[in-house]
C-alpha cells in the first residue's frame, strides 16, 4: 500500500510500552507494535472459539448462535467447555483484545507525542464491558451473571435482567445514562451541522470560519461554547453515557435487589409531604 | 507516560479486588432458566433469614397429637362441618383455631356463646356471625386443600396461613369502582392485553389503560410473593407458556383458586358479616395473593403446618352445607353487578375465565 507523501515523517521509532523495537513497524498503513500482535492473537482465537461454539451448538443461524455463560452453580470457578467454559475463554479473549487495542492506541499516541484522550475514551467502553462480564458477576458471585454472546440471546438477557428489577426505566443511573446518550447525539448533530453549514456557503461566497460559528450560537442561544469547548463537551457527554451505563447495571443486583420503582420510595417518603 | 500506565493498571487491580471486598455474601440469586438467559430471582438472603427467624418465633407450636376419643357417637350438638373427625381431634382443632384466628388458645368467646357452645346465637338472641363465617372458612380450607393441589401442592393451608393469629388476614379488599384491577380475582375480567398479530388489528383493541391495569395486577402478585417478573415469565415473550418457568402454571392455578375462593366462599358471606366488616359498597372482604403469601413466594416459607391437622383435609361431603344464615340485621344487598364488563369502551372482548387450569397450549 502506498504511503501518503507526508506520512513518512511521522513514522518514527520509539514510544512503545512493551516489546521495544521488536514490533515497532508498520504493516501497510497499520502500526503493529506488541499490542497489535496481541490484538490479532486474541481476536483470532476468540473468533475461532465462537465458530467452534456455533459448530457444537444447535444452529448456524447468525441471529440465533448463542455462546452462553455457565450455570450459576459454577460460581466463580471454571465450567466445562460446552457448558459455559467456552464463554469464559471467549471473555478472556475479548478482554485481551479490547485492552490490547487500547494500549495500541496509547503507543501510537506516545509515538506522535499526543495526549492520552483516545485510549482513555475507548477505555470507557471497555470498562462498561468489563462491568458487565467481570465486575458485576464477581460481585454477585458467579460468572453466570455475564451476558451471553449472541444476537438474539443477549437481547433476551437484557430484557430479563430489566424485568428482574420489575421496571428498569426507574433505575436512576439508567435514566442518567440514557440522557447522556441522547445528549451526545444532540451535541454531535448540532456540531456537525454547524461545521457543514460554514463550509458549504452559497455559491460564490467564501467559506466561513469560527467567527461565524461563534456568532451563530451567540445570536441563537446567547453563548457559544467555542471550538475546543464543543469537543470537550462531546467527550464529556460520551464518556458519561458509558460510565453511567456501567453504573446502572453494576448497582442492579449487587446493591439493589428489589424492583427499581420501589427505589423511589425515598421520594414519596420525603418529610415535606409524607 | 509510564506512570500513567502504572496508575491505570493499579486502578484496574484495585477495582477488581475492591469488588471482591464489597462482594456481598448475603445476595442470593436463584437460576430459573437456561444459563445466560437471566431467568433469575434475586433475594437478599440476610433479610430472608431474618424474616424466617422472626416468623418461626411468632408461629404457634404444633399442638400435641390428640389422645384417644371415647367410643360412640359424637357427643356434640349442632356440629355442621367438622363432624367427620374424632372428638379429641375436634377439640384440638378448636384450640388451634382460637390461636390461629382469635389471638390465643383460650379465646373461645370469639366464636362461641360461652353459656352454650352449641348455640349459634348469643344469650341476647343475636347471631354469632364469627361462628357462621368460621364454618364456611373450614369448608373453604378443605376445598383448597383437596381441589387446588395444583396451587397448594401437598403443603396445603390452615387458617394460620392467612390469618397469622389475627381475625383479619392481610390484603383484604373491597369494591371501590368498576375499573378496580383486583376484580380480576372475582369476576374473571380478562387481563390478557398482548396482541398475537404483527400489526395492529381490530382483533385486539386493548387500550394502554388496560395494559397498565394488567401491569399493576402483576405487580401486586410480584409484591405479594416477593419475587420479580422472571419468576413466572420469560420477558422475551410474556404471554408464551412454552418459554415460561413452571411457576407460572402454579400461579395461574392460584388465580383460578382465588376466583373460586372469592366467588364461592368469601363474597357470598356479605349477608352474614356484621355490617362493620363490609366494604363501602356493602360487599364482603375478599382475598388476593398477599392474603396467604404475605410477601413470601411460598406461604410460611413452605412450612408444612397443615399436615399436622387432619381437620383441614376433610372430604367434600360437607360442601353441600347451606350458606350460613343471614346476619340478624342484614345490610342492604350489594349493588355490584359482578358480570359488568370493564367500563372502558375500547375493552377487548376478553375470553371468559378459562376453566382448565392447564393453559391451552400446555407445557
Amino acid at each position: 500500500m502506498a504511503m501518503l507523501s507526508f506520512e513518512r515523517k511521522y513514522r518514527v521509532r520509539g514510544g512503545t510500552l512493551l516489546g521495544g523495537d521488536l514490533f515497532d513497524f508498520w504493516f501497510g498503513p497499520f502500526y503493529v507494535g506488541f499490542f497489535g500482535v496481541t490484538t490479532i492473537f486474541f481476536t483470532a482465537l476468540g473468533t475461532l472459539l465462537i465458530i467452534y461454539g456455533a459448530a457444537i451448538g444447535p444452529t448456524w443461524n447468525l441471529w440465533q448462535i448463542n455462546i452462553a455463560p455457565p450455570d450459576l452453580k459454577y460460581g466463580l470457578g471454571l465450567a466445562p467447555l460446552a457448558e459455559g467454559g467456552l464463554w469464559q475463554m471467549i471473555t478472556v479473549c475479548a478482554i485481551g483484545a479490547f485492552l490490547s487495542w487500547a494500549l495500541r492506541q496509547a503507543e501510537i499516541s506516545r509515538k506522535l507525542g499526543m495526549g492520552m484522550h483516545i485510549p482513555w475514551a475507548y477505555g470507557m467502553a471497555v470498562f462498561a464491558y468489563l462491568t458487565l462480564v467481570v465486575i458485576r458477576p464477581v460481585l454477585l458471585g458467579a460468572w453466570g451473571h455475564g451476558f451471553p454472546y449472541g444476537i438474539f440471546s443477549h437481547l433476551d438477557w437484557v430484557s430479563n435482567v430489566g424485568y428482574q428489577y420489575l421496571h428498569f426505566h426507574y433505575n436512576p443511573a439508567h435514566m442518567i445514562a440514557i440522557t447522556f446518550f441522547f445528549t451526545t447525539t444532540l451535541a454531535l448533530a448540532m456540531h456537525g451541522s454547524l461545521i457543514l453549514s460554514v463550509t458549504n456557503p452559497k455559491k460564490g461566497e467564501p467559506v466561513k470560519t469560527s467567527e461565524h460559528e461563534n456568532v451563530f450560537f451567540r445570536d441563537f442561544l446567547g453563548y457559544s461554547i467555542g471550538a475546543i469547548g464543543i469537543h470537550r463537551l462531546g467527550l464529556f457527554l460520551a464518556l458519561n453515557a458509558g460510565l453511567w451505563s456501567a453504573i446502572c447495571i453494576v448497582i442492579s443486583g449487587p446493591f439493589w435487589t428489589k424492583g427499581w420503582p420501589e427505589w423511589w420510595g425515598w421520594w414519596l417518603n420525603l418529610p415535606i409531604w409524607r | 507516560m509510564r506512570t500513567l500506565t502504572r496508575v491505570a493498571f493499579a486502578g484496574l487491580v484495585l477495582t477488581t479486588t475492591g469488588c471482591q471486598f464489597f462482594a456481598s455474601k448475603d445476595r442470593d440469586v436463584v437460576q430459573k432458566g437456561y444459563r445466560g438467559t437471566a431467568m433469575e430471582v434475586n433475594y437478599v438472603a440476610r433479610n430472608q433469614e431474618q424474616a424466617m427467624a422472626e416468623l418461626a418465633k411468632k408461629m404457634p407450636a404444633i399442638l400435641p397429637p390428640a389422645g384417644e376419643s371415647p367410643p360412640g357417637p359424637l357427643p356434640w350438638q349442632n356440629v355442621q362441618v367438622l363432624n367427620d373427625i374424632p372428638v379429641a381431634e375436634f377439640n384440638r382443632t378448636m384450640i388451634a383455631m382460637a390461636t390461629w384466628v382469635a389471638g390465643g388458645p383460650g379465646n373461645c368467646a370469639y366464636c362461641h356463646n360461652l353459656a352454650s357452645f352449641a348455640s349459634d346465637t348469643y344469650p341476647d338472641g343475636k347471631a354469632i356471625y364469627t361462628k357462621a363465617v368460621a364454618r364456611r372458612m373450614i369448608q373453604m380450607t378443605r376445598n383448597i386443600n383437596s381441589e387446588w393441589t395444583e396451587h397448594v401442592g401437598n403443603t396445603g393451608v390452615t387458617c394460620y396461613t392467612c390469618h397469622m393469629g389475627k381475625p383479619l388476614p392481610n390484603g383484604l379488599w373491597f369494591y371501590t369502582n368498576e375499573n378496580q384491577l383486583l376484580r380480576h380475582y372475582l369476576d374473571g375480567a380478562g387481563a390478557r392485553v398482548v396482541s398475537h398479530t404483527v400489526s395492529p388489528s381490530p382483533e385486539n383493541r386493548s387500550s394502554v389503560k388496560q395494559t397498565e391495569w394488567t401491569y399493576a395486577l402483576m405487580i401486586t402478585q410480584s409484591q405479594a410473593l416477593g419475587v420479580n417478573c422472571t419468576f413466572c415469565h420469560n420477558s422475551r415473550q410474556f404471554s408464551s407458556w412454552e418459554q415460561a418457568p413452571p411457576q407460572r402454571v402454579t400461579a395461574y392455578a392460584g388465580i383460578q383458586m382465588l376466583r373460586d375462593v372469592n366467588t364461592n366462599y368469601l363474597a357470598p358471606l356479605a349477608g352474614t358479616y356484621h355490617p362493620s366488616r363490609l366494604g363501602p359498597m356493602g360487599d364482603a372482604p375478599k382475598a388476593q395473593c398477599v392474603t396467604c403469601h404475605n410477601g413470601v413466594y411460598k406461604p410460611l416459607y413452605g412450612f408444612q403446618m397443615a399436615k399436622h391437622y387432619p381437620a383441614v383435609w376433610g372430604t367434600h361431603t360437607d360442601w353441600t352445607t347451606p350458606l350460613p344464615p343471614a346476619f340478624t340485621t342484614p345490610p342492604a344487598p350489594p349493588v355490584i353487578d359482578t358480570a359488568a364488563v370493564v367500563a372502558d369502551s375500547l375493552a377487548t372482548p376478553m375470553a371468559s375465565p378459562a376453566s382448565p387450569v392447564v393453559p391451552p397450549t400446555g407445557r
